[in-house]
Formats: structure tokens, C-alpha cells, sequence
């Protein structure tokens, strides 16, 4: 089993890193770093603190949207050019094909976030600027952001059109992130729309856990540039983003199950 | 009764339009099964349900209803895949792997541990005649070269049944040949082939069992020899015709053949007309070739002319000898008589109506009692558009 989720993951892998819109995204991280450089020596107060609070954001941002990208095109190319018909056709289970696709696509994502992250940490280096450990949680804390980001883009893929699934993974990464602030706006709303809301934002994942510098948390100030979550927190956020990837990729994998590759 | 390398029962699909939710019945009923170790031949039209059946076979597709099994597993079977090699139609594989990066990952699916995956693939990509391209991505692949390069993975796990649809698309003669040779050679083996395909000849040369497919239904099943008529059902005749009086040379066409050196010039032909319902080739005039003696084509079923040489059917029971003598009379020269069995595509042209395989239309054996005379290009073209056409 490990074996065959392996050799898809590997291709998978081979197959994303020859996309070259991956290429232009970390071209486009490096400018932001770049960027933010520049806005940093127009800050009155801390160069350093834009420094780490673009690059953070872009690992975020950047990670998240090439996160949608590769899932709704990587699974959707294979029905459409039927490169799964070999696939499905050896004794693989389509679980174990879903599972290798995800685990293909998480070996890309760890790899680019881990460039931004470099990229970030150099440019805060050259801020004179210390790395601190509340860089590397929030940098943990973001990948784990962008694997759930692409099991949600696995899942629309699953039964729905790049275009679609796109529209909508985006839609739940936004509505995933602004969730404390639309609770906070229905506050005072009507009953039903209060409830219809966080109807709603039960069904999406809590996105807003893996980016708390910023917030308010147990009645704290959470920052990146101050105090900042302990380890517990970020081990607690993974394994709440890991029980949305298993849920996600499982509904992902009984919808594959029932599809027909004529 | 022998093994059952694949047993389909009562095996239906229906799909449904997206949003009109229209029923199409691609497959209804089909019942067939592939002995342990036989070749087997699954022919029919484009949209008949080759591609379907197949596709359920390899669990691509959920059937509606029926049941099926490969080599003794109930579908869908993981343990089945396990030991069967699969080539689908028109394969498109990951472009940027070379084709030994293929055989790889097709070996790791099956578990293979790394140095029988070496050794296979070196063996599979001699044997399929792609060891030049070895280095190459399939990107650079020509159709052929994919056909090739999808039959080596498919044999990674020395599968007992092998399941090729359409494996001779895209094929030049010699690749056609060499999978043929292939086929026959993994029968030779012990293992079983179902392949499907348009090119009734290679069925015919080499499938031990036929299974005709049209409409989604089983039209026929069986050996070829069980399932064609072995009865005469005409006698073919070719004679070269004498040259019209006061003609030169005889003309040539594409194709004829050129008269030996020192040929003796044909005698005169007598009384010759132009039979009604024979025009002339297009190309024939102004230099008309030989007119046809109207008492030649009395009672034949078809009548072909290219060049100077005229090709006849006649009926079974037709008086052979009295024929000859008028041949002769009309200073014909017989080059061929041989009596015509039925063919497996006789036998698939009747079972597919012309609306289903509309270029079948015209073919041999489906003629009216008297056919128009194609010109000899004309009718190579459409013996190749049948994709039928020999080398």
C-alpha cells in the first residue's frame, strides 16, 4: 500500500515541479520579499517587522494560492488525459490514488514553503533583524495552512471542473481565514441569520487557527513581532488541520470511487 | 469445460446526459467468455461498446447490471489486477517519463521490488523494438512508439490475462506485424489475449475466438471457423481482356500490370459491347480500354475492372466451364478462378447495419448484383479507409 501511494506521489511530484507557473510564483515570492525591503526603509519604526510581516503573508497567500492551483488542475488532468486509465487499471485502490496525489502535491507544497521561508528569513537577516522562534511557528502554522488548502482543492477536484473547484477552494480559504470576524459580524444580526452562519462556518475548516499573529487569543495580543503562541498551540492547529485533510481527502476518495472514466 | 480466463454475464451500462439525463445504453446484456490461454478477437464499429466492455472489465467503469469475472475473481478485483497486463485505447501516459520511468512506475503499482523492475523493463523495451528510444521522454513518442511503449507496462507483471484495446491503431504494417507476433507469442506462453479491434484480418489470422459487438449487444461469438459459412458462395474469376480492334499497346493503369517483354499481342476481340450498368473507369477515355463482352458478365454478382484485367463472382452453382468456353470465345485469358468462402468481414458486414459502419458500404460482399467500377485508385482508397487495406 505504501509502496504504490509512494510511486504515485513521486510521479506526481515529478509532474508538478515541471509546471512552470510554480516558477513564476517564486519568482512573484522573491519580488514581494524584495518589495518589502524597499516599504521597510519606508517604515517609520521597524524595517524589520514589515520585513517579517510581508514575508509571513506571502508564505500564506502564495503558499495557499498555488495550493489551490495544483489541486484542482493535478487530479483533473489525469481523467481528462486519461493518464488514469493505466492507473486505475493495476491493483491500486482509488483511496491509495487520492492518497498518493495529495501526498505528491504536499511533497511540492512543503518544498515552495520552505523557499518562501528561506527567502523570508534571509530578507530578515538582511534587516538586521533576529530570527526568532515565533517565525518558525508561524512558518509551521502556515504550511500547515497550505496542506489544508489543498486538500480542500482535492476534494472539489474530485467531482467538479478546475474552474469550479477553484472558485470554490478559494471561497472556503477565505471564508476559512475571516471566520472570528464574520461570527463577530452576525453578532448582532437576527437569530437566523446567526444560526444560518455558523451553520455555515462549521462545514468549512477553521483556517484562522494557522494565522494568528494579530489576534486575540484567550483574551491575549498573539504577534509574531511579541508574544506568540507556544508549541502546544501549533501542535494542537496541526492536528486539527490533519483531521480536516483525512475527512477532506476521504470524502474526496468515496466520491473518486463512484466516478466513471469512460 | 476449460478454465475461464474472463466470464461476462448479462453485463449492461447506462449513462445519462448531464442535464437533459437522457438514458444511452452503451452496453445491453453482453454475455461472452475467454477460455484460459486462448486468443480472443472483440471486433465491432466505432460506438458499438468494445471500449465500454473493456473499460468495465478493467473496473475504469461501474457497470448498471450483470456480472462479470477475471480469472476467477468476481469485479471489481483488486487481486485480478494483480495479474493482468492492460493497454487502453489511444494511451496517453505522462509525458515527461521516458519509457523505461514508465515500465517503472507501472511495476512499482504492482509491487514489483526494484530489480525485477530493471530486468523486466530492459527485457519489455528490447522486445516491443523501443531500445533506441530509451532515453527519450514520450513526449517525443510517435503513436506508434506510445502503441509500443503501452504494451511493454502492460506486460511488467507478466500478467496471466492481457487485455489490449485497439492495440494495432496507429500501427505501420511492420508494427502491426510485430504485434501480432507478439500476441501470438505471449499465447504461446500460456497466457490469454482479449484484444479488440477494426482490422478483421488480423482477427482472422490470429484469434482462436471472435466475439462480434454492435448496438451494445453480442451480435456473434464464437471460433471463426464456427461463425463464418463454409460453404461456396461464388466463384471468382479474373480474365485480362483482348484489346479493342485496331488499339496499340494496351493502356496502362496505376496498379496493372505491366505486359511481359514480348508478350504475343491479344487476338481481336469479337462482337464486344459495353454492358449497361458498367460504365466505363472515369479515367478511361479518350483512349477507351477493352470493352467488356456483355456474355462474360451474364450472371455474375459483382464485376470489377481494373485496366485490362476484368474480376467476376459468380454464382455458386453458375455453369464454371460453359463460362470459360464464352471467355475464351470472347478472347479473354482466364488468369484466376477460385471458389469464394464466406470471410469473417462478410460475416461482420452483414451483422453491422451500414448506418453503424457507413464506409462498409460498397465492400465486397455486400455489393448489388452489379457494382459500379471503381478506378483502381478510387478503390484502394476505400479499402484503406476500412482501415483494411494490406501492405
Amino acid at each position: 500500500m505504501i509502496g504504490r501511494i509512494w510511486a504515485i506521489a513521486l510521479n506526481t511530484f515529478r509532474e508538478a515541479a515541471r509546471i512552470r507557473v510554480l516558477y513564476g510564483i517564486l519568482v512573484l515570492v522573491f519580488a514581494t520579499n524584495l518589495l518589502a525591503i524597499f516599504l521597510g526603509q519606508l517604515a517609520v519604526y521597524d524595517a524589520g517587522r514589515v520585513a517579517r510581516d510581508v514575508g509571513l503573508a506571502g508564505i500564506s497567500l502564495f503558499g495557499s494560492l498555488t495550493a489551490i492551483f495544483l489541486g484542482v488542475f493535478l487530479l483533473y488532468t489525469e481523467v481528462q488525459r486519461r493518464t488514469i486509465h493505466v492507473i486505475v487499471a493495476k491493483p491500486i485502490s482509488r483511496w491509495e490514488f487520492i492518497a498518493g496525489k495529495y501526498a505528491g502535491m504536499g511533497l511540492v507544497l512543503t518544498v515552495l514553503v520552505g523557499v518562501f521561508a528561506l527567502a523570508m528569513i534571509a530578507m530578515v537577516i538582511t534587516q538586521g533583524t533576529g530570527v526568532s522562534s515565533a517565525i518558525g511557528k508561524a512558518v509551521v502554522l502556515a504550511w500547515f495552512e497550505v496542506l489544508t488548502v489543498a486538500a480542500i482543492a482535492i476534494f472539489f477536484s474530485a467531482f467538479s471542473t478546475p474552474f469550479l473547484s477553484g472558485i470554490f477552494a478559494l471561497a472556503m480559504w477565505v471564508i476559512g481565514r475571516l471566520t472570528p470576524d464574520l461570527e463577530a459580524q452576525v453578532r448582532a444580526a437576527t437569530p437566523w441569520i446567526r444560526i444560518t452562519t455558523r451553520i455555515a462556518l462549521q462545514i468549512v475548516p477553521d483556517i484562522h487557527l494557522f494565522a494568528v499573529s494579530g489576534r486575540t487569543l484567550d483574551g491575549g495580543a498573539v504577534s509574531v513581532h511579541g508574544e506568540f503562541v507556544p508549541w502546544s498551540y501549533v501542535g494542537l492547529a496541526g492536528i486539527h488541520g490533519l483531521g480536516w485533510i483525512v475527512a477532506l481527502l476521504a470524502l474526496a476518495a468515496l466520491l473518486f470511487h463512484r466516478r466513471d472514466f469512460a | 469445460m476449460a478454465e475461464l480466463a474472463i466470464d461476462v454475464h448479462d453485463l449492461t451500462k447506462t449513462y445519462r446526459t448531464p442535464f437533459t439525463r437522457r438514458r444511452i445504453e452503451a452496453l445491453r446484456g453482453v454475455t461472452f467468455s475467454v477460455e484460459r490461454g486462448q486468443i480472443f478477437g472483440f471486433v465491432g464499429p466505432n460506438g458499438a461498446g468494445k471500449t465500454t466492455t473493456i473499460r468495465t472489465l478493467m473496473g475504469l467503469v461501474r457497470p448498471s447490471s450483470g456480472r462479470a469475472t477475471l480469472l476467477g475473481h468476481a469485479l471489481p478485483s483488486r487481486d485480478a489486477r494483480h495479474k493482468i497486463g492492460f493497454l487502453p485505447e489511444a494511451p496517453y501516459f505522462y509525458d515527461y517519463l521516458d519509457v523505461g520511468e514508465l515500465c517503472d512506475l507501472a511495476g512499482r503499482l504492482f509491487g514489483l521490488p526494484p530489480q525485477i523492475r530493471k530486468a523486466r523493463a530492459d527485457e519489455l523495451i528490447e522486445r516491443v523494438g523501443l531500445g533506441r528510444a530509451r532515453g527519450q521522454s514520450l513526449k517525443k513518442f510517435s503513436k506508434g512508439m506510445l502503441q509500443r511503449a503501452g504494451l511493454a507496462q502492460a506486460l511488467m507483471n507478466d500478467p496471466e490475462l492481457v487485455v489490449l484495446d485497439e492495440p494495432m491503431s496507429g500501427l505501420d504494417p511492420i508494427g502491426r506485424k510485430e504485434v501480432r507476433d507478439l500476441i501470438l507469442a505471449l499465447r504461446d506462453q500460456g497466457k490469454t489475449v482479449f484484444f479488440s479491434t477494426h482490422i478483421l484480418s488480423d482477427v482472422e489470422a490470429i484469434t482462436d475466438r471472435v466475439a462480434i459487438i454492435a448496438r451494445g449487444q453480442l451480435q456473434a461469438h464464437g471460433t471463426p471457423a464456427e461463425l463464418v459459412s463454409q460453404s461456396v458462395l461464388g466463384i471468382e474469376v479474373t480474365v485480362r481482356l483482348p484489346l479493342p480492334a485496331g488499339a496499340g499497346k494496351p493502356r496502362r493503369q496505376a496498379g496493372s500490370p505491366e505486359a511481359p517483354a514480348g508478350a504475343p499481342e491479344a487476338p481481336e476481340a469479337p462482337e464486344s459491347v459495353p454492358p449497361p450498368g458498367l460504365p466505363d473507369a472515369p479515367d478511361a477515355a479518350p483512349d477507351a480500354p477493352p470493352s467488356i463482352d456483355l456474355a462474360l458478365t451474364r450472371g455474375a454478382t459483382r464485376v470489377r475492372r481494373l485496366g485490362d484485367e476484368l474480376s467476376l463472382v459468380l454464382a455458386a452453382d453458375a455453369d464454371v466451364d460453359a463460362w470459360i468456353t464464352r471467355a475464351h470465345a470472347a478472347g479473354a485469358k482466364i488468369v484466376q478462378i477460385a471458389p469464394r468462402h464466406e470471410t469473417l468481414e462478410d460475416l461482420f458486414l452483414r451483422r453491422v447495419t451500414p448506418e453503424e459502419f457507413p464506409r462498409a458500404k460498397g465492400s465486397p460482399g455486400t455489393s448489388p448484383a452489379v457494382a459500379p467500377l471503381p478506378s483502381v485508385a478510387g478503390a484502394d482508397r476505400a479499402a484503406g479507409e476500412n482501415g483494411q487495406a494490406e501492405p
